[in-house]
Protein backbone atom coordinates (compact mmCIF):
# COMPACT_ATOMS: atom_id res chain seq x y z
CA UNK A 1 0.00 0.00 0.00
CA UNK A 2 1.53 3.58 -0.55
CA UNK A 3 0.79 6.44 2.07
CA UNK A 4 1.53 9.70 2.22
CA UNK A 5 3.70 10.36 5.18
CA UNK A 6 3.21 12.88 7.11
CA UNK A 7 6.76 14.16 9.12
CA UNK A 8 5.65 16.65 11.82
CA UNK A 9 8.28 18.64 13.08
CA UNK A 10 10.25 17.12 15.70
CA UNK A 11 11.03 13.78 13.83
CA UNK A 12 12.78 15.38 11.21
CA UNK A 13 14.63 18.33 13.12
CA UNK A 14 15.60 16.77 15.78
CA UNK A 15 15.01 12.50 15.85
CA UNK A 16 16.03 11.91 12.54
CA UNK A 17 16.89 8.27 13.42
CA UNK A 18 13.60 7.77 13.63
CA UNK A 19 12.46 8.91 10.18
CA UNK A 20 15.52 6.46 9.48
CA UNK A 21 13.37 3.82 10.94
CA UNK A 22 10.65 4.26 9.62
CA UNK A 23 11.86 4.76 5.95
CA UNK A 24 13.84 2.15 6.23
CA UNK A 25 11.20 -0.77 7.87
CA UNK A 26 7.82 0.61 6.05
CA UNK A 27 8.84 -0.55 2.58
CA UNK A 28 10.59 -3.58 3.54
CA UNK A 29 7.04 -4.64 5.20
CA UNK A 30 4.56 -3.61 1.58
CA UNK A 31 3.96 0.12 2.37
CA UNK A 32 4.91 2.53 0.82
CA UNK A 33 5.82 6.16 2.29
CA UNK A 34 5.32 9.02 -0.37
CA UNK A 35 6.35 12.96 0.56
CA UNK A 36 4.05 15.48 0.98
CA UNK A 37 5.61 18.23 -0.61
CA UNK A 38 5.09 22.01 0.63
CA UNK A 39 3.50 20.35 4.17
CA UNK A 40 3.01 22.74 7.32
CA UNK A 41 2.93 22.66 10.78
CA UNK A 42 -0.16 20.15 11.59
CA UNK A 43 -0.85 22.61 13.12
CA UNK A 44 0.49 22.13 16.71
CA UNK A 45 -2.25 22.59 19.25
CA UNK A 46 -0.38 25.34 20.80
CA UNK A 47 -0.44 27.34 17.77
CA UNK A 48 -3.30 28.01 15.54
CA UNK A 49 -5.61 25.88 17.50
CA UNK A 50 -4.97 27.89 20.10
CA UNK A 51 -5.72 31.17 18.65
CA UNK A 52 -8.38 31.50 16.22
CA UNK A 53 -10.88 28.55 13.85
CA UNK A 54 -9.97 30.09 10.25
CA UNK A 55 -5.93 29.58 10.75
CA UNK A 56 -6.64 26.34 12.47
CA UNK A 57 -8.36 24.79 9.89
CA UNK A 58 -6.77 26.45 7.04
CA UNK A 59 -3.76 24.73 7.77
CA UNK A 60 -5.57 21.64 8.12
CA UNK A 61 -6.95 22.13 4.89
CA UNK A 62 -3.62 22.76 3.06
CA UNK A 63 -2.23 20.05 4.58
CA UNK A 64 -5.02 17.39 3.96
CA UNK A 65 -5.50 18.90 0.35
CA UNK A 66 -2.02 18.06 -0.31
CA UNK A 67 -2.68 13.99 0.45
CA UNK A 68 -5.78 14.29 -1.31
CA UNK A 69 -3.67 15.38 -4.23
CA UNK A 70 -1.27 12.29 -4.13
CA UNK A 71 -4.66 9.88 -3.89
CA UNK A 72 -3.38 8.45 -0.58
CA UNK A 73 -4.51 8.17 3.33
CA UNK A 74 -1.66 9.81 5.53
CA UNK A 75 0.35 7.99 8.02
CA UNK A 76 1.64 9.93 10.84
CA UNK A 77 3.87 8.91 13.83
CA UNK A 78 3.57 11.88 15.74
CA UNK A 79 0.68 11.60 18.42
CA UNK A 80 0.00 15.62 18.29
CA UNK A 81 -0.34 15.58 14.79
CA UNK A 82 -2.17 12.42 14.49
CA UNK A 83 -4.69 14.36 16.81
CA UNK A 84 -5.02 17.63 14.88
CA UNK A 85 -4.85 16.48 11.60
CA UNK A 86 -8.01 14.21 13.23
CA UNK A 87 -9.62 17.11 14.59
CA UNK A 88 -9.14 19.44 11.34
CA UNK A 89 -10.67 16.34 9.29
CA UNK A 90 -13.41 15.85 11.25
CA UNK A 91 -14.07 19.63 11.07
CA UNK A 92 -13.62 20.00 8.28
CA UNK A 93 -15.69 17.11 6.89
CA UNK A 94 -19.09 17.91 9.33
CA UNK A 95 -19.27 21.78 8.98
CA UNK A 96 -19.87 22.72 5.40
CA UNK A 97 -19.46 26.18 6.62
CA UNK A 98 -16.11 26.02 7.62
CA UNK A 99 -15.17 23.43 4.48
CA UNK A 100 -16.46 26.40 2.14
CA UNK A 101 -14.72 29.11 4.27
CA UNK A 102 -11.44 26.97 4.18
CA UNK A 103 -11.78 26.35 0.73
CA UNK A 104 -12.39 30.36 -0.29
CA UNK A 105 -9.23 30.64 1.75
CA UNK A 106 -7.53 27.60 -0.24
CA UNK A 107 -8.70 28.99 -3.43
CA UNK A 108 -5.69 31.33 -4.52
CA UNK A 109 -3.05 28.69 -3.60
CA UNK A 110 -4.72 26.54 -6.10
CA UNK A 111 -6.09 23.76 -3.25
CA UNK A 112 -9.01 22.19 -2.46
CA UNK A 113 -9.98 19.99 1.02
CA UNK A 114 -12.77 17.52 0.07
CA UNK A 115 -11.89 15.43 3.32
CA UNK A 116 -11.29 12.25 0.74
CA UNK A 117 -8.19 11.21 2.65
CA UNK A 118 -7.90 8.94 5.85
CA UNK A 119 -5.47 9.95 8.68
CA UNK A 120 -3.37 6.94 10.08
CA UNK A 121 -0.94 6.40 12.75
CA UNK A 122 1.87 4.24 12.22
CA UNK A 123 1.01 1.96 15.53
CA UNK A 124 -2.27 1.53 13.41
CA UNK A 125 -0.93 0.80 9.79
CA UNK A 126 1.77 -1.87 11.91
CA UNK A 127 -1.19 -3.42 13.60
CA UNK A 128 -4.05 -4.00 11.58
CA UNK A 129 -2.59 -3.50 7.94
CA UNK A 130 0.78 -5.36 8.54
CA UNK A 131 0.04 -7.83 11.90
CA UNK A 132 2.26 -8.77 14.03
CA UNK A 133 2.27 -12.13 12.29
CA UNK A 134 3.93 -10.57 9.39
CA UNK A 135 6.11 -8.77 11.39
CA UNK A 136 7.35 -11.47 13.49
CA UNK A 137 8.29 -13.64 10.06
CA UNK A 138 10.49 -10.55 8.52
CA UNK A 139 12.72 -9.74 11.33
CA UNK A 140 16.48 -11.64 11.11
CA UNK A 141 16.93 -11.18 14.77
CA UNK A 142 15.03 -11.40 18.16
CA UNK A 143 14.29 -9.72 21.43
CA UNK A 144 13.93 -13.10 23.32
CA UNK A 145 14.58 -13.09 26.61
CA UNK A 146 14.28 -8.72 26.75
CA UNK A 147 11.39 -7.38 28.98
CA UNK A 148 10.38 -3.84 28.57
CA UNK A 149 6.97 -1.76 28.97
CA UNK A 150 4.85 -0.03 26.43
CA UNK A 151 4.00 4.05 26.87
CA UNK A 152 0.81 4.51 24.47
CA UNK A 153 0.05 7.65 22.87
CA UNK A 154 -3.01 9.20 24.12
CA UNK A 155 -3.33 10.99 21.25
CA UNK A 156 -4.11 7.75 19.19
CA UNK A 157 -6.76 6.80 22.15
CA UNK A 158 -9.00 9.43 22.61
CA UNK A 159 -11.36 10.71 21.88
CA UNK A 160 -11.95 6.92 20.50
CA UNK A 161 -14.87 7.47 17.90
CA UNK A 162 -12.39 10.15 16.04
CA UNK A 163 -9.01 8.91 16.29
CA UNK A 164 -9.14 5.10 17.29
CA UNK A 165 -8.33 2.31 16.14
CA UNK A 166 -8.25 -0.16 19.12
CA UNK A 167 -10.90 -2.85 20.26
CA UNK A 168 -10.85 -0.86 23.56
CA UNK A 169 -9.47 2.88 24.33
CA UNK A 170 -9.28 1.98 28.43
CA UNK A 171 -7.02 -1.26 27.07
CA UNK A 172 -5.10 -0.57 24.32
CA UNK A 173 -3.37 -3.79 22.71
CA UNK A 174 -1.91 -2.76 19.45
CA UNK A 175 2.01 -1.34 20.55
CA UNK A 176 1.82 -4.45 23.28
CA UNK A 177 1.91 -7.02 20.15
CA UNK A 178 4.20 -5.62 18.05
CA UNK A 179 6.54 -5.34 20.74
CA UNK A 180 5.76 -8.82 21.36
CA UNK A 181 5.93 -9.84 18.37
CA UNK A 182 9.87 -8.65 17.66
CA UNK A 183 10.37 -11.70 20.77
CA UNK A 184 10.32 -9.38 24.01
CA UNK A 185 7.96 -9.52 26.67
CA UNK A 186 6.20 -6.72 27.94
CA UNK A 187 5.40 -6.18 31.70
CA UNK A 188 2.51 -4.82 33.07
CA UNK A 189 2.74 -2.28 35.47
CA UNK A 190 -0.08 -0.26 37.72
CA UNK A 191 0.91 3.34 35.66
CA UNK A 192 0.62 1.52 32.31
CA UNK A 193 -1.88 3.80 30.55
CA UNK A 194 -0.43 6.76 31.96
CA UNK A 195 -0.04 9.94 29.60
CA UNK A 196 3.98 10.59 29.54
CA UNK A 197 2.96 14.43 30.86
CA UNK A 198 4.79 15.80 28.13
CA UNK A 199 2.68 17.26 25.28
CA UNK A 200 1.25 20.77 25.58
CA UNK A 201 2.01 23.49 28.88
CA UNK A 202 2.16 21.62 31.62
CA UNK A 203 5.89 20.39 31.90
CA UNK A 204 6.59 24.53 30.33
CA UNK A 205 3.94 25.89 33.19
CA UNK A 206 4.49 23.49 36.26
CA UNK A 207 7.95 22.19 36.05
CA UNK A 208 8.37 20.88 39.39
CA UNK A 209 4.84 19.01 39.62
CA UNK A 210 5.35 18.09 35.52
CA UNK A 211 8.58 16.25 37.11
CA UNK A 212 6.86 14.45 39.69
CA UNK A 213 4.11 13.25 37.26
CA UNK A 214 6.99 11.40 35.58
CA UNK A 215 9.01 10.55 37.94
CA UNK A 216 5.94 8.49 39.37
CA UNK A 217 5.44 6.38 36.43
CA UNK A 218 9.09 5.95 36.18
CA UNK A 219 9.39 4.91 39.82
CA UNK A 220 6.37 2.57 39.31
CA UNK A 221 8.32 1.41 35.96
CA UNK A 222 11.62 0.75 37.99
CA UNK A 223 9.66 -1.26 40.83
CA UNK A 224 6.81 -3.46 39.28
CA UNK A 225 8.55 -4.59 36.15
CA UNK A 226 11.80 -6.04 34.53
CA UNK A 227 11.66 -3.25 32.25
CA UNK A 228 15.11 -3.25 30.36
CA UNK A 229 13.68 -0.63 27.76
CA UNK A 230 10.31 1.67 26.86
CA UNK A 231 8.93 1.68 23.56
CA UNK A 232 6.58 4.47 22.77
CA UNK A 233 5.56 5.33 19.09
CA UNK A 234 5.20 9.15 19.02
CA UNK A 235 7.91 11.71 19.12
CA UNK A 236 6.76 13.52 22.45
CA UNK A 237 6.69 10.47 23.98
CA UNK A 238 10.30 9.69 22.89
CA UNK A 239 11.84 13.11 23.46
CA UNK A 240 10.03 13.70 26.87
CA UNK A 241 10.37 9.79 28.37
CA UNK A 242 14.21 9.81 27.29
CA UNK A 243 15.10 13.45 28.60
CA UNK A 244 13.50 13.65 31.79
CA UNK A 245 15.47 10.66 32.93
CA UNK A 246 18.39 13.03 32.30
CA UNK A 247 17.04 15.75 33.85
CA UNK A 248 15.67 13.41 36.72
CA UNK A 249 19.32 12.22 37.26
CA UNK A 250 20.81 15.08 37.15
CA UNK A 251 18.67 16.71 40.02
CA UNK A 252 19.24 13.55 42.25
CA UNK A 253 23.38 14.29 41.80
CA UNK A 254 22.90 10.33 40.90
CA UNK A 255 22.55 7.66 38.15
CA UNK A 256 18.99 6.48 39.62
CA UNK A 257 17.10 6.60 35.86
CA UNK A 258 18.79 4.34 32.84
CA UNK A 259 16.04 3.08 30.89
CA UNK A 260 16.92 3.43 27.17
CA UNK A 261 13.52 4.44 25.21
CA UNK A 262 12.74 3.98 21.27
CA UNK A 263 10.35 4.26 19.05
CA UNK A 264 8.82 0.85 17.89
CA UNK A 265 10.44 1.55 14.35
CA UNK A 266 13.54 1.86 16.12
CA UNK A 267 13.28 -1.46 17.81
CA UNK A 268 12.20 -2.68 14.55
CA UNK A 269 14.45 -1.53 12.50
CA UNK A 270 17.20 -3.34 14.47
CA UNK A 271 15.54 -6.65 14.76
CA UNK A 272 15.39 -6.50 10.68
CA UNK A 273 18.84 -6.12 11.00
CA UNK A 274 19.38 -2.42 10.02
CA UNK A 275 22.45 -0.57 11.40
CA UNK A 276 21.96 0.96 14.77
CA UNK A 277 24.16 3.97 13.71
CA UNK A 278 21.20 4.73 11.46
CA UNK A 279 18.40 3.97 12.88
CA UNK A 280 18.92 4.11 16.59
CA UNK A 281 21.67 6.96 16.85
CA UNK A 282 19.88 10.02 19.13
CA UNK A 283 19.24 9.47 22.80
CA UNK A 284 19.76 11.12 26.22
CA UNK A 285 20.14 7.79 28.16
CA UNK A 286 22.48 4.99 26.33
CA UNK A 287 20.95 2.62 24.55
CA UNK A 288 24.09 0.04 24.29
CA UNK A 289 22.40 -2.32 26.79
CA UNK A 290 20.01 -3.00 24.02
CA UNK A 291 22.01 -2.35 20.97
CA UNK A 292 24.95 -4.65 21.78
CA UNK A 293 22.61 -7.57 21.48
CA UNK A 294 22.22 -6.80 17.58
CA UNK B 1 -14.09 32.99 47.41
CA UNK B 2 -17.00 35.29 47.02
CA UNK B 3 -17.98 35.31 43.88
CA UNK B 4 -19.48 38.55 42.17
CA UNK B 5 -22.49 37.66 39.72
CA UNK B 6 -23.69 41.00 38.86
CA UNK B 7 -21.13 42.05 36.70
CA UNK B 8 -21.37 38.19 35.03
CA UNK B 9 -21.58 37.67 31.42
CA UNK B 10 -25.05 35.58 31.10
CA UNK B 11 -24.20 35.03 26.92
CA UNK B 12 -20.36 34.29 27.49
CA UNK B 13 -20.95 30.82 26.33
CA UNK B 14 -22.26 31.78 23.09
CA UNK B 15 -19.08 33.83 22.63
CA UNK B 16 -16.54 31.34 24.14
CA UNK B 17 -18.11 28.09 22.97
CA UNK B 18 -20.92 28.21 21.13
CA UNK B 19 -22.25 24.25 22.06
CA UNK B 20 -25.11 23.48 24.16
CA UNK B 21 -24.10 20.61 25.32
CA UNK B 22 -21.76 22.69 27.89
CA UNK B 23 -25.38 23.43 29.51
CA UNK B 24 -25.47 19.55 30.52
CA UNK B 25 -21.82 19.53 32.53
CA UNK B 26 -23.20 18.77 36.03
CA UNK B 27 -19.66 19.46 37.87
CA UNK B 28 -19.38 15.46 38.23
CA UNK B 29 -15.08 16.28 37.70
CA UNK B 30 -14.36 13.36 35.38
CA UNK B 31 -12.49 15.55 33.56
CA UNK B 32 -10.33 15.92 36.06
CA UNK B 33 -9.72 12.32 37.08
CA UNK B 34 -6.83 11.28 35.62
CA UNK B 35 -5.28 14.87 33.71
CA UNK B 36 -2.07 15.51 34.02
CA UNK B 37 -2.35 19.04 34.59
CA UNK B 38 -4.71 18.87 37.40
CA UNK B 39 -1.46 18.03 39.49
CA UNK B 40 -0.24 21.61 37.76
CA UNK B 41 0.62 24.55 40.08
CA UNK B 42 -2.27 26.29 39.55
CA UNK B 43 -4.00 22.96 38.46
CA UNK B 44 -5.78 22.96 35.59
CA UNK B 45 -9.78 22.26 37.11
CA UNK B 46 -11.52 22.02 33.80
CA UNK B 47 -14.94 21.53 35.36
CA UNK B 48 -14.11 24.77 37.09
CA UNK B 49 -13.68 26.87 33.46
CA UNK B 50 -17.03 25.10 32.59
CA UNK B 51 -18.67 26.40 35.41
CA UNK B 52 -17.11 29.92 34.82
CA UNK B 53 -17.88 30.07 31.14
CA UNK B 54 -21.71 28.70 32.02
CA UNK B 55 -21.80 31.40 34.75
CA UNK B 56 -20.52 34.09 32.73
CA UNK B 57 -17.49 35.30 34.83
CA UNK B 58 -15.56 37.05 32.12
CA UNK B 59 -12.91 38.82 34.16
CA UNK B 60 -12.13 35.37 36.59
CA UNK B 61 -12.16 33.70 32.85
CA UNK B 62 -10.04 36.25 31.01
CA UNK B 63 -7.26 36.38 33.67
CA UNK B 64 -7.26 32.14 33.94
CA UNK B 65 -4.01 31.04 32.90
CA UNK B 66 -4.57 27.33 33.30
CA UNK B 67 -5.59 26.11 29.90
CA UNK B 68 -2.79 26.53 28.80
CA UNK B 69 -0.87 23.93 30.52
CA UNK B 70 -3.43 21.23 28.49
CA UNK B 71 -1.03 18.34 27.48
CA UNK B 72 -3.99 17.91 24.65
CA UNK B 73 -4.54 14.15 25.63
CA UNK B 74 -7.79 14.33 25.21
CA UNK B 75 -8.80 11.48 28.30
CA UNK B 76 -11.29 14.40 29.18
CA UNK B 77 -12.97 14.14 25.91
CA UNK B 78 -13.53 10.40 25.85
CA UNK B 79 -14.67 9.94 29.57
CA UNK B 80 -17.12 13.06 30.23
CA UNK B 81 -20.52 11.92 30.49
CA UNK B 82 -22.49 14.77 29.09
CA UNK B 83 -20.11 14.68 25.80
CA UNK B 84 -19.15 18.47 26.62
CA UNK B 85 -15.83 17.88 24.63
CA UNK B 86 -13.68 19.73 27.69
CA UNK B 87 -11.05 19.30 25.36
CA UNK B 88 -12.61 21.27 22.48
CA UNK B 89 -13.37 23.59 25.91
CA UNK B 90 -10.22 24.38 26.07
CA UNK B 91 -9.33 25.21 23.04
CA UNK B 92 -12.17 27.53 22.73
CA UNK B 93 -11.43 29.01 26.06
CA UNK B 94 -7.72 29.73 25.02
CA UNK B 95 -8.90 30.51 21.31
CA UNK B 96 -11.32 33.83 23.26
CA UNK B 97 -8.52 34.57 25.61
CA UNK B 98 -6.01 35.42 21.97
CA UNK B 99 -8.78 37.15 20.38
CA UNK B 100 -9.57 39.56 23.68
CA UNK B 101 -6.15 40.00 24.83
CA UNK B 102 -3.44 39.65 22.13
CA UNK B 103 -0.91 38.84 24.86
CA UNK B 104 -1.89 35.21 24.61
CA UNK B 105 -1.51 34.87 21.45
CA UNK B 106 1.21 32.16 20.71
CA UNK B 107 4.74 32.93 19.66
CA UNK B 108 5.01 29.56 18.11
CA UNK B 109 2.38 31.04 14.93
CA UNK B 110 5.59 33.49 14.16
CA UNK B 111 7.51 30.10 13.33
CA UNK B 112 5.48 28.56 11.50
CA UNK B 113 4.25 31.74 9.35
CA UNK B 114 7.61 32.08 8.76
CA UNK B 115 9.33 29.01 7.40
CA UNK B 116 5.64 26.75 8.00
CA UNK B 117 7.07 24.77 11.16
CA UNK B 118 7.60 25.27 14.84
CA UNK B 119 10.88 23.34 14.52
CA UNK B 120 13.63 24.19 11.47
CA UNK B 121 12.71 21.45 9.49
CA UNK B 122 15.66 20.67 7.04
CA UNK B 123 18.09 22.50 7.71
CA UNK B 124 19.83 19.85 9.70
CA UNK B 125 21.77 18.38 6.40
CA UNK B 126 24.55 17.22 7.75
CA UNK B 127 23.10 14.56 10.32
CA UNK B 128 20.16 13.89 7.81
CA UNK B 129 23.33 12.84 5.78
CA UNK B 130 25.57 10.93 8.15
CA UNK B 131 21.92 8.76 8.79
CA UNK B 132 21.28 8.36 5.20
CA UNK B 133 18.04 10.40 4.76
CA UNK B 134 17.42 12.90 1.71
CA UNK B 135 16.47 16.19 1.42
CA UNK B 136 13.15 17.19 2.46
CA UNK B 137 10.69 18.90 -0.06
CA UNK B 138 9.80 21.15 3.13
CA UNK B 139 7.16 24.53 2.64
CA UNK B 140 10.85 27.03 3.37
CA UNK B 141 12.70 25.03 0.45
CA UNK B 142 9.71 26.40 -1.71
CA UNK B 143 9.55 30.26 -1.84
CA UNK B 144 6.34 30.57 -4.14
CA UNK B 145 4.50 27.75 -1.93
CA UNK B 146 5.75 29.87 1.68
CA UNK B 147 4.53 32.99 0.13
CA UNK B 148 1.34 31.53 -0.75
CA UNK B 149 0.74 29.80 2.67
CA UNK B 150 1.52 33.15 4.16
CA UNK B 151 -1.35 35.20 2.27
CA UNK B 152 -3.48 32.49 2.99
CA UNK B 153 -2.72 32.85 6.70
CA UNK B 154 -3.48 36.78 6.55
CA UNK B 155 -6.55 36.56 5.30
CA UNK B 156 -7.85 34.86 9.17
CA UNK B 157 -8.87 37.58 11.71
CA UNK B 158 -6.52 36.99 14.54
CA UNK B 159 -3.24 36.92 11.90
CA UNK B 160 -4.38 40.06 9.91
CA UNK B 161 -5.47 42.25 13.52
CA UNK B 162 -1.88 41.35 14.56
CA UNK B 163 0.10 41.88 11.80
CA UNK B 164 2.65 43.61 13.57
CA UNK B 165 3.79 40.64 14.99
CA UNK B 166 5.31 39.31 11.57
CA UNK B 167 6.71 42.11 10.08
CA UNK B 168 10.62 40.79 10.27
CA UNK B 169 9.26 37.97 7.81
CA UNK B 170 8.05 40.05 4.80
Amino acid sequence: MDLCFFLGCNMPAIRPDVESAIRLTMPALGVNLVDLSGYVCCPAFGAFPSMDTESQFATSGWNLSLAEEQGHDIMVQCGSCYSSLHMGLEHLHEDEELRARVNDLLKPSGREVQCTTKVRHISDVLYNEVGPEKIAEKIKKKLNGVHGIVQYPCHTLFPSEVVGFEESPRKPVALRRLTEALGATVDAFSLEYQCCGGAGGFAKTSPAEADAFTKTKLDAIINETKAEFIVVSCITCLMYMDGIQEKLNKQAGKEIYNIPVFDYNQLLALCMGFDGHKVAAISKIPRDSILRRF
Amino acid sequence: MEIDFSASNKNLWKEVYDNENLHHCYNCGTCITGCPASFGNPPLLVRNLARMVILGLEEELLDDPTPWSCVSCTRCEEMCPMDVKPFELILAIRKWQSLSDPTYIPTAIVEIYSRGYTQPVGTNTEMRESLGLHELPTISNQPEKLKLFREMLMKTPVMSENDYMFMGDE
